[in-house]
């Protein structure tokens, strides 16, 4: 048996060993770059975040930037915003970050520190790329350390969203300049008239709290770490914590079941704070009518908001720099792209791209409105830094408060993990 | 063919005692060929091995004992993760969790299957229509389309809080309280149970049916005749479907990111070890942590199948007829 040598053994043996070296070859083959082929066109990889929605529209820009640019082809991707970041940390990690993403001032200093991200400024210098015509600074939520990393697409600001109807009901009206005290009534009185919650959970929102630390002088974070103490927090959670007990505030159970669901669409509290061009969201999920009120201030006068940002950045690796960033100004600054976005991303960024889109909605006229009254008001202050790491920062405060907020934790207990979570996100 | 494999068989320990020297430079070059081809067949798979098991292994081991975010050399830095690991309320909690979920669902999963194997192992009509039936969520059951229709069940206002309510106690949607939820993801594995069920209906079926007539003729009852004929005649496949699932629990991991809608909560309700260990690594950018986790629960498991394993002289029973 072992030693019969008919030839049809080997065969089978070189046909064997003929798979097993073309295997080996198409791993390596299939491991190579795609982009750049004979005819001088180029391939660049494209990103985001969103919905089904927006990835319609992007295709659409796409499309526009492809016929100006014959020579340049865009590959896209998107996921959710969570999917999104473990896909890009796992692509960066492996040295194959997409060229161009969208970005957020959360990720820059993340990023930057491990030099994922390009810094546009040479690009701006070699003429690529243009920064006139942004509306209000906005560039500034790109800069780091006197680096461009992210170019903004659009603006947006934090907001209180309330329905409208339960408000009249309770005879309630938001107004410019009101304080703390007079929100809290608001909701208490909410309640009591329509039995419906007043909010939907404002003590779990990082950037809430960032603009109640701002109106008193401090931030939520500081260059390198958090800006306030255990002090401030427990003081901030405790107050969140009674008035769910209270009732005026929606019962984080209900809001952990209406996800993906907001619970203020879904009728379980009667006002959230969120970012302004999120009020979209609201009319197409829930069937009462939503506007947006002035954030509460502690002084009568100061909210503590600032203009932040969705961007475009850059990968730090792509191989053709140039083009991305061709990509990247056509986005901003491009009139049909900006008609065919809407403020799907935030109020346009470019005045060319502002004055091109004129809203045909009332939610969208009134989002427009409103950062056009904050503006105004004279309110808005430069965004403060976020260290790396303000990412996973911002999940544990929005999980430790929906703990104790169930009352799983007490807060103290809940105050200190924040505190030892913050710390090893920071050092990360 | 039939006398070469004897001849092999035979011959082989033979050889062996009588030139145990002359083995490695024993000249058979047919031998060695087909030694080769067989190699050679086998190297897809062996690539995948070392490739994308063994590989990453070697690679988290290291990573255990090292600070490492991803995007920098890891840093060595000895037992740390592990010491940090029983000081982390976090991963005691996941801990809790996981073996809350092994130890009540595991048991109600082997019970159901046996249960319903019992019955389904008579002859009866229709008898092919409910073995099938009772076998498909175990096909389905992994998807994370069935997540989501658990998430929806489980709600409040869905269908069995509405039983429920109908039935007289009200604890509300499940899916959102973190006391609860957990249950719902004990449901969904009992819910399974027809692939261990398959595998007791196999093991039933081998039972020999002199022994319950036998029993029957000594006036043995139904559950004389379960205790005592066919529990430790099935005792082997038992020992087989507790092992198997046992393991298989300590790895649960998308049932509960879907329920929980990926954040593994409410109030870490579903934090499962494999879910923490998941966060820790690709969201915390924690990766020399979990890699840390992941061998700790490789540890764990491996004890608990030792401790099984050593358990089963006390009560699995094989037929010890050398035939």
């Amino acid at each position: 048996m072992g030693t019969s040598r008919n030839p049809e053994r080997r065969t089978i043996l070189k046909a064997a060993g003929a798979s097993a070296a073309a295997l080996g070859l198409a791993a390596t083959t299939g491991c190579g770059g795609e982009s750049g082929s004979g005819n001088g066109a180029v391939t660049i990889r494209y990103s985001w975040w969103g919905a089904e929605e927006r990835a319609k529209k992007i295709n659409r820009t796409i499309a526009l930037f492809e016929k100006k640019y014959p020579k340049i082809k865009v590959k896209t991707d998107f996921q959710t915003y969570q999917s999104f970041w473990e896909k890009f940390q796992t692509q960066a990690a492996g040295g194959n970050p997409p060229d161009v993403f969208q970005n957020a001032v959360a990720f820059l200093r993340k990023y930057d520190k491990r030099r994922i991200l390009l810094d546009l400024k040479s690009q701006v210098q070699a003429g690529n790329l243009s920064l006139d015509h942004f509306r209000a600074d906005v560039t500034k939520v790109g800069e780091v350390d006197g680096k461009q990393l992210g170019i903004p697409v659009g603006s947006n600001t934090m907001a209180l969203v309330v329905d409208k109807k339960v408000f009249q009901k309770a005879g309630v009206e938001p107004h410019a300049g009101w304080t703390w005290d007079d929100y809290f009534k608001a909701l208490k009185t909410v309640h009591d008239r329509t039995k419906v919650p007043g909010d939907t959970g404002y003590f779990t929102i990082m950037y809430l709290y960032d603009l109640y630390l701002r109106q008193n002088g401090k931030a939520f974070f500081a260059k390198d770490g958090l800006g306030f103490d255990q002090a401030d927090l427990t003081e901030w959670w405790t107050d969140g914590y009674n008035r769910v007990k209270a009732g005026i505030v929606t019962d984080p159970k209900v809001v952990q079941q209406d996800m993906p669901k907001s619970s203020l669409s879904a009728g379980h509290g009667a006002s959230e704070f969120t970012w302004d061009n999120f009020t979209v969201r609201y009319s197409a999920e829930g069937d009462s009518t939503y506007g947006l009120a002035p954030i509460p201030t502690t002084d009568g006068k100061h909210t503590g908001q600032y203009l932040a940002s969705l961007m475009l950045s850059a990968s730090a690796r792509t191989s053709h720099p140039k083009e991305v960033t061709q990509f990247i100004d056509f986005m901003v600054h491009d009139p049909e792209v900006g008609k065919i976005m809407g403020y799907d991303r935030g109020i346009l960024a470019t005045t060319e791209q502002y004055a091109a889109y004129q809203p045909a909605d009332a939610v969208s006229k009134e989002i427009a409105q409103y950062e056009e009254d904050t503006a105004k008001s004279g309110v808005l202050g430069t965004i403060t830094p976020h260290p790396s790491g303000a990412d996973t920062v911002e999940a544990a405060f929005l999980r430790l408060g929906g703990d104790l907020g169930q009352g799983k934790t007490k807060v103290t207990d809940a105050v200190k993990q924040f505190f030892t979570e913050a710390e090893a996100a920071f050092q990360a | 063919m039939g006398r070469a494999v004897t001849l092999v068989k035979d011959s082989a320990p033979a050889a062996r005692k009588a030139r145990p020297a002359a083995r490695a430079t024993e000249g058979r070059p047919g031998r060695r060929r087909e030694n080769l081809a067989g190699y050679l067949f086998m190297s897809p798979w062996i690539a995948g091995f070392l490739l994308l098991t063994a590989g990453p292994m070697v690679a988290s081991l290291y990573f255990a004992f090292t600070d490492y975010n991803l995007f920098t050399t890891p840093k060595w830095v000895g037992f740390d993760n592990f010491t940090k690991m029983f000081d982390d309320p976090r991963w005691q909690k996941s801990v809790e969790v996981t073996a809350k979920y092994v130890i009540i669902g595991t048991p109600l999963k082997l019970l159901l299957a046996l249960g319903v194997a019992l019955l389904l192992a008579q002859s009866r009509r229709g008898q092919a229509f409910y073995r099938a039936a009772f076998y498909a969520p175990s096909l389905i059951g992994a998807s994370v389309s069935v997540g989501f229709v658990w998430r929806s069940l489980f709600s409040d206002g869905a269908v069995v809080d509405r039983t429920q309510t109908f039935l007289g106690f009200h604890v509300g949607g499940w899916v959102g309280s973190a006391d609860w939820v957990l249950y719902c993801l004990v449901a969904l594995t009992v819910w399974q149970f027809g692939a261990p069920m398959v595998i007791f209906l196999a093991g039933l079926k081998q039972v020999p049916k002199e022994l319950y007539e036998a029993a029957e003729m000594d006036g043995a009852g139904p559950l004389r005749r379960f205790w005592n004929i066919t529990l430790p005649m099935i005792s082997p496949v038992l020992f087989f479907n507790v092992l198997l699932e046992t393991i298989h629990s300590f790895q649960i991991f998308g049932s509960a990111y879907v329920v929980s809608n990926t954040y593994c909560g409410p109030a870490d309700g579903t934090l499962v070890y494999t879910c923490y260990l998941y966060q820790q690594g690709f969201k915390n950018s924690q990766m020399g942590f979990a890699s840390a986790m992941a061998w700790m629960l490789l540890l764990a498991v491996a004890l608990v199948t030792a401790v099984l394993f050593w358990s089963q002289k006390k009560w699995v029973h094989y037929e010890e007829d050398a035939r």
